[in-house]
């Protein structure tokens, strides 16, 4: 590009030098908010992995091990070890969400929003630096949660490539939805609306702790339309290979869910939507 | 030295810039060309659309209408080059906690699409006398000491058209001094700066040429000597800019 001017164009290719082009600007562009996302997660690692692992590794003793050895088996394996990929996905999900929203809703709080907006840095990096971050968080407090309670239940892996598609498509989705989240809020309190009144009710009641075929009738149809059931069950088919859904359903759901989300996180975040006045 | 003259491709040409929040007009028409190399003041009062002016050059806001270039570039479509053109130092203080002095200026280095470069970090921290707090988390620094981080954030890119909106605000006299002296010594160096201040000894200290916004509108764009001459050698700045901002309401009245 040229501004047809040759003093401009001097002015112009001295400030670009050292770029040797456009994709190496948004590679390092990326790189550096990623590296960043990275380092915040990593400086309070008490409160951002240690501390969800504890509480996670709290419900799989009482679930698990205090009240699993009085419960039957559960679709064929024992209740302690059914209880885990509910765990495991409860942890990816809750992580991915909280590590999208509160550095983005932060960078908001505290001005820093500006670094970003006045860099030549476009939607698409943002959502992978971002998304890439959340990721990186919610698979590392699950695959911890899992090396947890694999000490007590064992390491059952039925099918590795179902857990990384699960593990990894419904990490992106929670990303996404953090940071629809974060753009929308303009206070705390709309921040925790996401994780208080819809993912921790949609949790529970989304098969972690019980078959979805022990329920009577309306709630067995009911708990079919909760979509953590299918993330939840998808996991387990991966981890212990039962499932309470037909996993290529739970699947088509998944992809379907991260291809909306991603979308509308994207279109959000190229409109600078509630960033750009 | 004299002010710059005026190039085929100015460093900035705002062409008829509206900016509306709802009913309200931030920014009024306002077309405004900055020459390569010059000290442009942007004053006003209050609320005078400064700041939001700034913010549809640099890209924090979107102008309703009009068009903004920077060396020749259109902000919106050519957005990663006039970002990698222009530097801002923003009116608020602004600091990311989770990150010291020195790794700010590397993450900044980054996001501006350059490979990190220590030596430039390590260099503007001892230009703005925060080498011995190069490790510190940023939440510890003093007020002066964050504003000098943030001046020293908004050149890592080597950008050419720096944007210091109210840099001195709450700074004390000796950091103003060396502020000034480092505007100067960016000036020197070929970059175009645009300055807002509300200390017109500021303006008058430093701009070639002076800008006076008052609702949106641009009252009037001039060299300084000519603005100064405006009070028959005998008034300061301020004063002719009360007076500017005076008969400019009244007008709007008429």
């Amino acid at each position: 590009m040229s501004a047809n001017d040759p003093a401009v164009d001097a002015i112009v290719a001295e400030a670009l030098e050292g770029l040797d082009d456009e994709r190496t600007a948004r590679r390092n562009a990326l790189k550096a908010l990623f590296l960043k996302e990275c380092r915040r997660f990593g400086k309070v690692w008490m409160q951002t992995v240690f501390s969800p692992l504890v509480t996670t590794s709290l419900y799989f003793l009482v679930f698990g091990v205090a009240l699993g050895s009085r419960l039957r088996e559960v679709d064929g394996v024992p209740y302690i070890d059914f209880v885990v990929p509910g765990l495991v996905m409860l942890a990816i999900i809750s992580n991915s969400f909280l590590n999208a929203s509160s550095s983005l809703f932060q960078s908001k709080i505290n001005g820093t929003i500006v670094d970003l907006l006045v860099a030549p840095i476009g939607a698409r990096e943002m959502l992978m630096a971002y998304l890439g971050a959340s990721l990186l968080r919610g698979l590392i407090v699950g695959s911890l949660v899992y090396l947890v309670a694999g000490l007590f239940s064992g390491f059952a892996m039925a099918h590795p490539g179902w857990v990384l598609f699960f593990a990894c498509g419904v990490s992106l989705s929670f990303g996404c939805l953090g940071l629809i989240s974060a753009l929308w809020a303009e206070k705390f309190d709309h921040l925790s609306i996401v994780p208080n009144f819809v993912l921790t009710p949609l949790t529970f009641l989304g098969g972690v702790f019980y078959s979805v075929d022990m329920l009577p009738a309306p709630w067995d149809f009911i708990s079919r339309l909760n979509p953590i059931l299918y993330m939840v069950n998808g996991l387990r088919h991966g981890l212990l290979g039962v499932t309470d859904v037909p996993v290529l359903h739970a699947a088509v759901f998944v992809g379907a869910l991260l291809l909306v989300l991603l979308t509308i996180a994207g279109a959000l975040l190229g409109r600078g939507w509630k960033l750009r006045s | 030295m004299s002010p710059p003259e005026p190039s085929p491709t100015p460093a900035l040409r705002c062409t008829n810039v509206v900016k509306r929040f709802g009913d309200f007009t931030a920014v009024d028409d306002v077309s405004l060309e900055v020459r390569p190399g010059e000290i442009f003041a942007l004053l006003g009062p209050n609320g005078a659309g400064k700041t939001t002016l700034i913010g549809c050059i640099t890209g924090l806001s979107r102008a309703t209408s009009g068009t903004i270039e920077v060396y020749g570039f259109d902000v919106r479509k050519d957005f990663r080059i006039t970002r990698r053109l222009v530097g801002l130092v923003p009116q608020e203080i602004n600091f990311d906690p989770f990150l010291s002095p020195y790794q700010s200026l590397l993450v900044q280095q980054g996001l501006m699409g350059r490979e990190p470069e220590p030596a430039r970090a390590e260099a503007l921290l001892e230009t703005f006398s925060l080498s011995g707090h190069r490790d510190a988390y940023s939440r510890h620094l003093s007020g002066g000491m964050k504003r000098r981080l943030l001046v020293a954030k908004a050149l890592v890119h080597h950008p050419k058209l720096l944007f210091l909106d109210e840099p001195t605000a709450g700074v004390d006299v000796e950091l103003r001094k060396e502020l000034w002296d480092e505007v100067r010594r960016l000036r020197d160096e070929g970059t175009t700066i645009v300055l807002t201040t509300h200390y017109l000894e500021e303006a008058e200290e430093l701009a070639d040429r002076i800008g006076v916004l008052r609702e949106g509108e641009l009252l009037v764009v001039e060299d300084r000597d000519t603005m100064m001459a405006r009070g028959g050698g005998e008034m300061r700045l301020e004063d002719i800019f009360v007076q500017l901002v005076r008969a400019g309401a009244k007008d709007a009245a008429e």
